[in-house]
């Protein structure tokens, strides 16, 4: 009876959602965490973009971003990059991902998406966690044969003084 | 297989080495005594271009890290190249240089015509080569590339063709090697030079007048040139038991693979003798962990050819290792018991599994003493190596040097000499000019994982100077004789570059002053005689004098970047003194009452337009309590008010109102004669150029173009071009390090790509881009600039060059390394240090301007502002977008420049009291003709000491 409940399978189809983007973000949060940055740039559609950018920048409607990735060759180059060619010290990082709102789904099948994200970092030489970022995603979904992908994340950053340098994408 | 042509002969650099691509594969071709070699263009150890290195003696030397490469074998000659070179087949014809990828040039029969440069005819006759070693082999290519066409025989008392002895004592001892990789001739290049070979037997008697040479199995050879490589054997112990099954001599490769076999299942080894031979044994034997005993009869290890800090230096290197070393002891005799052998000596008795004697090599001369050769410890040649009797020459370990040393011949038993003597006697023997003037005799050995060179000649008497810890990696030992003061040798520890700066100081006639490389005498008992140096330091830290180094600015003391009084004084003298200080661009600020924040040098600031569209700048500090009043980033006011007390000033940064200036009541407030003329916010001077804001705390500042000089100038007006600045954002970041990092990173052309490996992993470097560093006069501004090509002008050829060096990595959206070509400018990159606070970044496209704030002698922050211009398309706002992935604390280059800097100040908080070395392109200060130089550097440093009055 409840399953007939146009209400109710609304309710469920959101549920499902929430997870299904849930899961996604565990598992961006993990590649990213572990360091698997080819696993990462395959968690966007081809036509993804991929913006990291400061708050002060967003508000001002200013594009300039960290890291600034109009496709996924974009995203393939810079997590290739990243791991043949970067110099920077070993580290440790634990992205946070939280406080999801689904914002709807237009009839293209774009999932719009938004959540907060806490990126901790640690350098082996000292005891603390840092704050490394905080900000919020803000995201666009597309369905595909592999599960969800990111037709698009913003990364939308609050400590608009970036701690020495962002070596691993948020 | 498949020839491939590579380039024109006449191409090729005539003593070098040119770098080409064929298929997508960088290689490098040499041209050697007229052969044409060729091997893998990319250093097997780091990502370097060997033809940006150095051709010696048949060599390669990547630029990098000077690993060394044999050029006709590939193989890897020094630390801290361990894996040998691909090498290719290449022949000419016609002119042409054709190169075989899939054929490895040992291995590849030889086919080149032959290149003759130094015009004479091709010589004919008979040679006879008596001796296979590595000297028999280099005289024969030697004297097959000087255009020799007669016949070739080569007689040698061992089975093998020629084969280099060095890896004998070293990785074949460990079964890290075998006979094929140290080969000097393979069968294939006897073949291809027409080499008759007699193996196995030995020349027992030359009748020099009839040219004719007796062998052992009855076969006479007549000659036209006979050249005697005969080597020597190694000395033996003329005591009892010398000879004793396990008791071992090493000399070659049978010798080499006994004593591997023995050790293996060995557990005490000793070894008598302590030159470098039984040093590389007993290193050996370390990596085995068989214990080892090492016998010395001298009073000090190798007393007879060096000065004896030297070999206590040597010595302590092994005991740190585990070995035993003894010296003074005489061993009496060697005994077999029922346990294994005993070593008899004045010291005691030793057990043993196995006993390795190292004493020394005799020259094997008697044939050339029978043939009335003249010999004095080893057979006397001249420079070509011909001997006292005509159709004789003689090379390698059984000659003597052409030169004697400081009055003394020596023989130098070293690969080095083999090759260059049998390459000399080779070309006399074809009839060839000679070469120029060998260099200084140079030797490595590789002991306890440190690869030590040593070039030059010491004596036993000679003084000993040292850099570095002594006996660890890093440690340069100078050798100086006594009685005139000059320099004899150097011996580096794991430090090739301290060799090749060597050979240098080596030409140098005068007297060496050990000051110049802040060394201290060792004496004999190893103590420094001289602590000056070490002195230097610590009085600089204790009594905080900031002496500057004696070295004059080619060092640069730490107290610069990490002292806190050092620091404020900056901030005074500098960013609070005779200096435009930059603190936006105009845009930033266009409408009457617009603000931004800012800072000159740490001190916060507001940049504000006032009504009467003037750019002004003031403290944003609140003249009545000192509160930092403003805190929005930016904005829009018609007034400032400080919140505490609501004191108000004017878009000028007048006093505007005192709240309750004349008290309540007739009571309180400010006193009569308060004016509020007098008690404004500390204002700035101001300009402005092309759009850019600059302040200063001076008054009386020169006008901004006379600051930057014409040669700045020039290059600020190329990037603010006349076109309006568009903001497209910011980034702002701390960074760890002493603000001057910064400029000195970008006065530091060196780094750029050996720091960032993304340009040239991805090819994206065109050979031969031009560039350029610039120094103003007064050395405070620079400019690093550089030409790259428009990739979408570039010809066929040249895009073909900047393919990916490596397969798979080629950037999937390359478009984002584009030049669109909107300056009138010859340079595509040009990185503007504006003294003291301004970066200028003209990365292609991608622009910005950097804004220093330094929060302390450690850290300082950095703002970015990223503009376009007025007039850009969406196509062309996206593409600076895009490369701007390149730059800021995200950015491919750019994250890494910050992470250095970070490391830097790391290793200077963690290692205290240190100085820099700042030595690159020596003698220059200021503009460089080379990208390897840190002239500039100096330059501003010249121009910080003045103005700190330091």
């Amino acid at each position: 009876m409840l399953a007939t409940d146009p209400t109710y399978t609304a309710q469920i189809h959101q549920l499902l959602l929430r997870n299904a983007i849930e899961q996604f973000n565990c598992q961006y949060a993990a590649a990213l965490d572990e360091q698997r940055l080819s696993d990462w740039s395959e968690m966007f559609t081809p036509d993804a973009s991929y913006v990291v950018l400061s708050r002060e920048n967003e508000d001002r409607g200013h594009p300039v971003g960290l890291i600034y990735c109009e496709n996924r060759g974009m995203i393939r180059d810079r997590a290739f990059a990243l791991e043949k060619t970067a110099m920077f010290a070993p580290r440790y990082l634990r992205h946070l991902i939280s406080n999801l709102q689904l914002l709807g789904e237009d009839e293209h099948g774009n999932i719009k998406a938004r959540a907060n994200y806490v990126v901790l970092q640690v350098l082996f030489d000292r005891p603390d966690a840092t704050i490394h970022q905080v900000g919020t995603y803000h995201d666009v979904f597309r369905r595909s044969d592999e599960g969800l992908k990111l037709k698009q994340r913003r990364c939308v950053y609050d400590n608009l003084l970036v701690p020495n340098a962002l070596c691993i994408p948020v | 297989m498949v020839w491939r042509k590579a380039i024109a002969v006449d191409e090729l650099k005539p003593d070098g080495v040119t770098s080409i691509e064929i298929d997508g594969r960088p290689v490098a071709l040499y041209r050697l005594d007229g052969e044409v070699f060729a091997t893998h263009g990319i250093c097997t150890h780091a990502l370097a271009f060997l033809a940006d290195g150095f051709v010696d003696g048949g060599t390669i030397e990547c630029p990098l890290h000077q690993g060394i490469f044999d050029i006709r074998s590939g193989k890897a000659l020094c630390s801290p190249v361990t894996q040998d070179l691909e090498t290719y087949a290449v022949k000419v014809r016609d002119g042409e240089v054709l190169i075989d990828l899939d054929g490895d040039n040992e291995a590849a029969p030889k086919d080149q015509e032959q290149i003759c440069t130094k015009g004479e005819a091709p010589s004919r006759g008979a040679v006879v080569v008596v001796g296979a070693g590595q000297a028999a082999a280099v005289a024969i290519r030697s004297m097959r590339a000087s255009g020799f066409t007669g016949t070739i025989d080569l007689v040698g008392r061992e089975k093998h063709l020629p084969y280099e002895r060095p890896p004998l004592s070293k990785d074949i001892l460990l079964g890290k090697a075998a006979i094929e990789s140290c080969r000097r001739l393979a069968e294939a290049d006897a073949a291809s030079l027409d080499v008759k070979t007699h193996l196995g037997c030995s020349v027992t008697r030359i009748d020099p007048a009839a040219r004719t040479a007796f062998l052992s199995n009855g076969t006479e050879l007549r000659y036209d040139a006979l050249l005697l490589a005969t080597g020597g054997v190694p000395r033996r112990l003329s005591i009892a038991g010398a000879d004793l099954p396990g008791v071992h001599y090493l000399r070659t490769i049978e010798d080499a693979n006994s004593i591997r076999q023995s050790l293996a299942s060995a557990k005490r080894l000793v070894i008598v003798g302590g030159g470098f031979i039984g040093l590389e044994l007993a290193s050996a034997a370390a990596t085995l962990e068989v214990a080892t005993v090492l016998l010395e009869r001298e009073t000090e290890l190798m007393a007879r050819v060096l000065p004896p800090p030297l070999g206590r230096s040597f010595r302590s290197l092994a005991e740190r290792h585990g070995v035993t070393v003894l010296p003074g002891v005489q061993v009496q005799d060697i005994r077999r018991d029922v346990e294994g052998l005993v070593v008899n000596t004045s010291a005691g008795a030793f057990a043993a599994d196995v006993v390795c004697v190292g004493v020394g090599l005799a020259p094997e001369t008697e044939l050339a003493a029978a043939a009335g050769c003249e010999v004095d410890g080893g057979i006397v040649v001249d420079a070509e190596q011909r001997t006292s009797i005509a159709g004789i020459w003689a090379a390698g370990d059984c000659a003597l040097h052409c030169r004697p040393v400081r009055g003394r011949s020596h023989r130098f038993e070293s690969w080095h000499n083999a090759e260059q003597q049998g390459a000399a006697a080779g070309q006399s023997i074809a009839g060839a000019a000679p070469s120029p003037d060998a260099q200084a005799p140079w030797f490595w050995t590789d002991q306890f994982g440190l690869n030590i060179q040593i070039v030059g000649v010491s004596s036993p008497g000679d003084k000993v100077a040292l850099t570095g810890r002594d006996g660890e990696p890093g440690a340069v030992y100078r050798t100086i004789d006594p009685d005139t003061g000059r320099l004899t040798s150097v011996v580096a520890f794991s430090d090739p570059t301290a060799i090749r700066q060597a050979r240098k100081q080596l030409e140098n006639p005068d007297m060496f002053d050990i000051a110049t490389v802040s060394a201290a005498l060792l004496t004999s008992d190893g103590k420094k005689e001289n602590t000056q140096v070490v002195n230097e330091r610590s009085v600089t830290t204790t009594s905080k004098q900031y002496v500057w180094p004696s070295e004059g600015l080619t060092r640069v003391p730490d107290w610069v970047y990490t002292d806190n009084d050092i620091y404020r004084r900056e901030v005074e003298k500098i960013f609070h003194g005779r200096t435009w200080n930059y603190v936006a661009l105009e845009s930033e600020i266009p409408e009457i009452g617009d603000f931004i924040r800012s800072n000159v040098g740490p001190t916060p600031v507001v940049v504000s337009r006032a009504e009467d569209g003037s750019i002004n700048v003031f403290e944003n500090r609140c003249a009545h309590r000192a509160a930092e009043f403003c805190r929005e980033l930016s904005g829009n006011a018609k007034e400032f008010v400080c919140p505490y007390h609501q004191w108000s000033y004017d878009l000028k940064g007048n006093l505007a109102g005192v709240p309750f200036r004349r008290g309540v009541d007739g009571k309180g407030g400010m006193p009569r004669d308060f004016k509020n003329a007098d008690h404004g916010l500390r204002q700035l001077k101001v300009t402005t150029h092309r759009g850019v804001v600059f302040a200063s705390y001076c008054d009386d500042m020169e006008p901004l173009a006379e600051y930057l000089g014409p040669e700045i100038l020039r290059e600020f007006e190329a990037t603010f071009d006349g076109r309006k600045p568009k903001v497209l954002g910011h980034y702002r970041h701390s960074l760890p390090g002493n603000w001057k990092l910064y400029h000195e990173n970008l006065k530091d052309p060196y780094h750029a790509t050996l720091l960032h490996t993304f340009l040239v992993t991805f090819g994206l470097l065109v050979a031969g881009n031009k560039s350029s560093m610039i120094a103003d006069p007064s050395g405070r501004h620079g400019v690093m600039a550089s030409a790259k090509s428009d990739v979408s002008k570039l010809d066929n050829k040249t895009k073909k060059e900047m393919r990916a060096y490596k397969e798979g990595m080629q950037l999937e959206e390359p478009r984002f390394m584009d030049f669109v070509n909107e300056f009138d400018s010859p340079w595509s990159v040009t990185m503007t240090t504006i003294w003291p606070n301004l970066i200028v970044q003209r990365e292609m496209n991608t622009l910005g301007v950097r804004q220093i704030v330094p929060t302390g002698p450690n850290e300082f922050i950095m703002k970015w502002t990223m503009f376009g211009f007025e007039g850009d398309d969406e196509e062309m706002t996206r593409h600076r977008l895009r490369q701007g992935n390149l730059m800021g604390p995200a950015g491919f280059l750019g994250l890494e420049d910050n992470e250095a800097i970070k490391f830097v100040q790391d290793g200077m908080l963690a290692v205290p009291d240190g100085q820099h070395v700042v030595e690159l392109d020596p003698g220059v200060i200021g503009t460089a003709d080379t990208l390897i130089s840190e002239a500039s550097i100096r330059a501003m440093y010249q121009h910080w000491r003045s103005a700190m009055e330091l």
